[in-house]
């Protein structure tokens, strides 16, 4: 039995040595020369990952920078930025991160705000459209609050109320306080994360039974499900704030301008590779082009590579001085 | 402590011992009935509050705002986590840039060696299947991670069970650390951990390595003082020193519990292989949780089962190494790997001049001659990467049965009946009363005594005041209303576990057929993170507190079916025979002996299913149940740790109490 144990610590062992002294010169030619490693950090969703590899693929051809993809949790990703583990994530939903934009940026100036994405993300209340195709009142606020539309949204968890399913814990969520300013009658279901949200929809949407929920665009399941946004009462950015302090939103979400956050110590280690990021900015079109070559079944640094094949003058003004 | 306990119970028992239960129930009842006729006694008083959370959020902040600048970082973890990390990293490129069919040849070899050439196809066959659905490169990688893991597990985690095993005062020290590292959540530890030792490799082997050193500890410290007196006694007469006592007499002897405890390693630390993605790991987690993200449960379910496959092949390796003694076996593996090394000894001159420890290892150097013309053969053929064209993808027959599920088994044509229904019917007859029950009607003291009662009753005065205090502990972290929706949702979850998983053991004890069909099924239950099937359990279940407690049946159900089914088949051959011989009928023998003396087991069986389910506690929280699961995902996404904390704390109290309570009543 002895024996057998030392076989097995002798390959472990050997496998470890020759480990290290076999990719030691893949080590030093990984290195490429005087520039630093970049490590961009890529989160769980799709979008986040082509944003990601647009950045790595001019990075990489353009600025002659050894680049490093890392795939992390988007709470992880601020402490990571902070100890400078890492250098950028490009897709933070301001509208998910609050706390921690207020301390980590602004109060303890450990990661950057690096500007803008250019994709403007938008909270929304949305029905499948076969709901809307039904019954079309129910596609506006004023149709949810008839007295008869909230049975229709009834499951066990919320008994007599029609059931709103919420996004996860973290995301600024005001639905509770919309559905009470307005009068509706529905109950929030919290749910503690993306997937099980999408699940809970995917689950109704095959049945094709009626389903009221909190999601977001640009999103990849668009591609998927046919979708309608209930219209909710607007006001202005400003009304809506003043809205928040009271505690009285009755209107629907401000746009979400989505940002980029750095290592606040890239701009100096390689302040070319900070410029591009720094200027990195596209639209939500550039992002949807992408996303339906994913659809096609392309890799997404086969994707990014496209894109980048295609609109080079785009980034090119990324690079100029 | 101990005297106190003896001397009180001389005195009181067995009178006092008998009436502390009766009383403290009593004086429960009396609460209540004060509760529910005179004045509420309201909620769990805010006053008593630990007042953790500030401190620990102040705690974290100072940490993210110095941890660059602060020495102590820069000199300390950074440039051990650096090269920690580094290690890691060129074990990963380094089988990444063997080709395929050499890491297969040599698992191959190492299977043959320990265990014979079905161990060896095993090896292979699961390394195929890891290749087969495209994830190779993933699958190295997270093989690194885990030998790694595994190996920093063992290297800390056997010395401190040889420390336990010859101290008590060190095996009591120990063990609520090891109950606490056990049943603690490994999301409440990430981001510190993240903060201390970066991203990468480097969190997730400490995350894995906390979470998979108990069971070294305990086996290694079970096994050496499981060592007889006699055997120890004989070593020191013939002069051996401490050291040479442990080194040839005791480890030796406590070898097969200690392998045990290896094998109970690797498999806890692959357990942590979704959640180390988190922190940026990589590997096959990062696939599962990819995957999710965008409900594809078929790549999903590949991602899963491919850490499944990694998780035989360990699991095998390990447990035929434990059973390599065997003579027979042994010795047909010896001759077959001879074989091989004659092939080797003819290729290469001057063998036998070869300084003796080299041939002594000659199988050693023989795998290593053939892994090297092996890979030379294949850099030559540029068989490097696994062939993409040996795809065996489960992904769309995957997700078309989950398609079918969703629409068919959700309501079963007109009948009423379906998971739909079934939900609805837990949530609204089970979980809410329940919670009902305990959250709104019963007032918190009565709670305190009645779990101070059911301590006294099972385990004596001190377990009874332990319970009793547990409880306040729960409220003073701040966490009585999730610990109450916890506690539910476990009853629940266990409840069904015992009524699914008990018959099934029985059955399985009683039929060889059942039993060799569950036997893979709950390896794969086991083995498969949880992750992956909670998606298709919110579509088939809906949000909410159901399907939490689905996944945490699926996960508790293994345990308790193999020890309900052990318990049976150890039931003393000779009462079966004489039960039969005085006439019982099969129903008879089974409840009346076999049922009764195979009870202790069962009980374990329960208890290990309660741990099980708790250990779900953060997962049910990611479906949607309140709790203190939720409590700790919302505390992390928040950037509020102390919240994750109490909550964590809370989760280990609950564990700790309901695993002493239900350990005591096993005893008695």
């Amino acid at each position: 039995m002895l024996r057998s144990l030392r076989i097995v610590v002798w390959v472990v062992g050997l496998l470890f040595v020759a480990g290290c002294a076999g990719s030691v010169p893949a080590a030093v030619e990984g290195g490429g020369g005087e520039k630093p490693l970049i490590r961009l950090i890529a989160n769980t969703w799709p979008a986040s990952e082509l944003n990601v590899n647009v950045a790595a693929i001019l990075l990489r051809d353009q600025l002659g920078y050894p680049v490093e993809i890392i795939d992390l949790d988007e709470q992880a990703q601020w402490d990571a930025l902070a100890a400078g583990d890492a250098d950028a994530s490009l897709e933070v939903w301001p509208s998910g991160h609050g706390e921690r934009m207020a301390q980590y940026i602004d109060e303890q100036k450990v990661v950057e705000n690096g500007g803008e994405l250019g994709v403007v993300g938008k909270i929304a209340w949305y029905i499948p459209q076969y709901v809307v195709d039904a019954n079309p009142a129910l596609a506006s606020w004023e149709g949810l609050a008839a007295a008869e539309a909230a049975g229709q949204f009834v499951t066990a968890e919320t008994g007599e109320k029609g059931t709103f399913f919420a996004g996860p814990l973290g995301w600024t969520q005001y639905d509770q306080q919309i559905i009470d300013n307005l009068g509706l009658n529905f109950q929030v279901i919290n749910t503690a994360s993306e997937e099980a949200l999408l699940a809970q929809m995917d689950s109704k949407y095959q049945r094709q039974e009626p389903v009221l929920f909190y999601f977001y665009t640009p999103h990849a399941v668009f591609t998927r499900y046919d979708l309608a946004e209930v219209t909710l009462p607007t006001c202005t950015q400003e009304e809506h704030a003043a809205k928040v302090t009271d505690g009285a939103v009755d209107c629907a979400y401000p746009d979400d301008r989505l940002i980029k956050i750095f290592n606040p110590k890239l701009q100096q280690s390689a302040p070319d590779a900070y410029a591009l990021l720094k200027k990195f900015n596209y639209t939500t079109d550039d992002q949807i082009e992408m996303l339906g070559m994913l659809d096609q079944g392309m890799a997404v640094a086969e994707a990014a590579q496209a894109w980048v094949d295609a609109h080079s003058d785009l980034w090119q003004s990324w690079l100029a001085e | 402590m101990s005297m106190l306990r003896s001397s009180l119970s001389r005195r009181g028992e067995p009178a006092w011992q008998r009436r502390l239960p009766v009383g403290l129930a009593a004086l429960a009842v009396l609460l209540l009935l004060y509760h529910l006729f005179g004045q509420s006694l309201g909620e769990f008083p805010a006053t008593w509050n630990l007042q953790l959370r500030e401190p620990l959020d102040a705690f974290k902040k100072w940490l993210v705002g110095s941890r660059s600048v602060n020495p102590l970082f820069l000199y300390g973890f950074d440039p051990l986590s650096g090269g920690v990390e580094w290690v890691i990293r060129r074990a990963e490129e380094f089988l990444l840039w063997l080709p395929w069919p050499t890491v297969g040849g040599l698992l191959f070899w190492v299977g043959l060696r320990v265990g014979g050439v079905q161990l060896g196809l095993l090896a292979i066959g699961c390394l195929g299947f890891m290749g087969g659905v495209g994830l190779w490169d993933a699958s190295m990688q997270t093989l690194a991670l885990m030998v790694a893991s595994v190996s920093l597990a063992l290297l800390v985690g056997i010395p401190l069970g040889i420390w336990s095993a010859h101290s008590d005062r060190g095996e009591a020290a120990l063990r609520p650390l090891l109950d606490g590292m056990q049943t603690l959540p490994a999301f409440v530890y990430l981001i510190p951990v993240v903060l201390f030792f970066g991203i990468g490799r480097v969190p997730a082997v400490i995350a894995a390595v906390i979470y998979a050193i108990p069971p070294a500890v305990r086996l290694t410290s079970l096994g050496l003082r499981q060592v007889s007196e006699e055997v120890v006694e004989a070593g020191r007469a013939f002069g051996s020193t401490p050291r040479q006592l442990l080194y040839k007499v005791e480890i030796p002897q406590a070898l097969p519990s200690i392998l045990a405890g290896v094998n109970q390693t690797i498999m806890m630390a692959l357990s942590i292989v979704v959640i180390a993605a988190l922190v940026g790991a990589g590997g096959l987690g990062t696939v599962v949780l990819k995957s999710l993200r965008q409900l594809k449960v078929g790549e999903a379910l590949e991602g899963g089962l491919a850490i499944v496959a990694l998780a035989i092949l360990l699991d095998r390796l390990t447990a035929a190494v434990r059973r390599s003694d065997d003579a027979g076996r042994g010795a047909a593996v010896v001759r077959r790997g001879w074989l091989l090394e004659g092939g080797v000894k003819g290729l290469t001159f001057g063998w036998r001049a070869l300084p003796s420890p080299v041939r002594r290892h000659g199988w050693l150097w023989g795998g290593l001659l053939w892994g090297s013309a092996v890979s030379a053969l294949c850099w030559a053929l540029g068989w490097v990467d696994f062939p993409k064209e040996w795809n065996l993808s489960l992904a769309g027959p995957v997700d078309g049965a989950v398609r079918w599920a969703q629409l068919h088994l959700y309501r079963i044509g007109e009948s009423g009946f379906g998971t739909g229904p079934v939900s609805d019917f837990m949530s609204l007859y089970i979980l809410a009363p329940l919670r009902q029950l305990f959250a709104e009607l019963l007032p918190w003291p009565t709670l305190v005594l009645l779990a101070a009662a059911a301590g006294a009753a099972v385990g004596g005065g001190w377990l009874g005041l332990a319970s009793g205090s547990s409880l306040l502990l729960l409220g003073a972290l701040g966490m009585w209303q999730g610990a109450i929706d916890t506690f539910t949702q476990v009853v629940v979850a266990v409840l069904h576990v015992s009524v699914i998983g008990i018959p099934l053991g029985i059955w399985a004890a009683r039929s060889p057929w059942v039993d060799r069909l569950l036997r893979p099924l709950l390896d794969l239950l086991q083995t498969i993170p949880t992750f992956v099937y909670l998606v298709p359990v919110i579509m088939l279940f809906n949000l909410g507190r159901v399907p939490g407690v689905i996944a945490s049946v699926l996960y508790a159900l293994p345990p308790l079916i193999r020890l309900t089914r052990l318990g049976i088949r150890q039931v003393d051959e000779t009462a079966v025979e004489a039960a039969t011989a005085f006439g019982s009928t099969p129903h008879q023998l089974l409840t009346k002996v076999q049922l009764p003396l195979a009870l202790p087991q069962i009980l374990l069986g329960v208890n290990q299913a309660i741990m099980m389910v708790l250990s779900m506690v953060v997962v049910a929280g990611m479906v949607g149940a309140q709790g203190l699961g939720l409590e700790v995902v919302d505390g992390m996404q928040n950037n509020r740790m102390g919240q994750s904390v109490e909550a964590g704390l809370a989760i280990v109290v609950l564990a700790v109490l309901l695993d002493r309570l239900t350990q005591a009543l096993a005893r008695r």
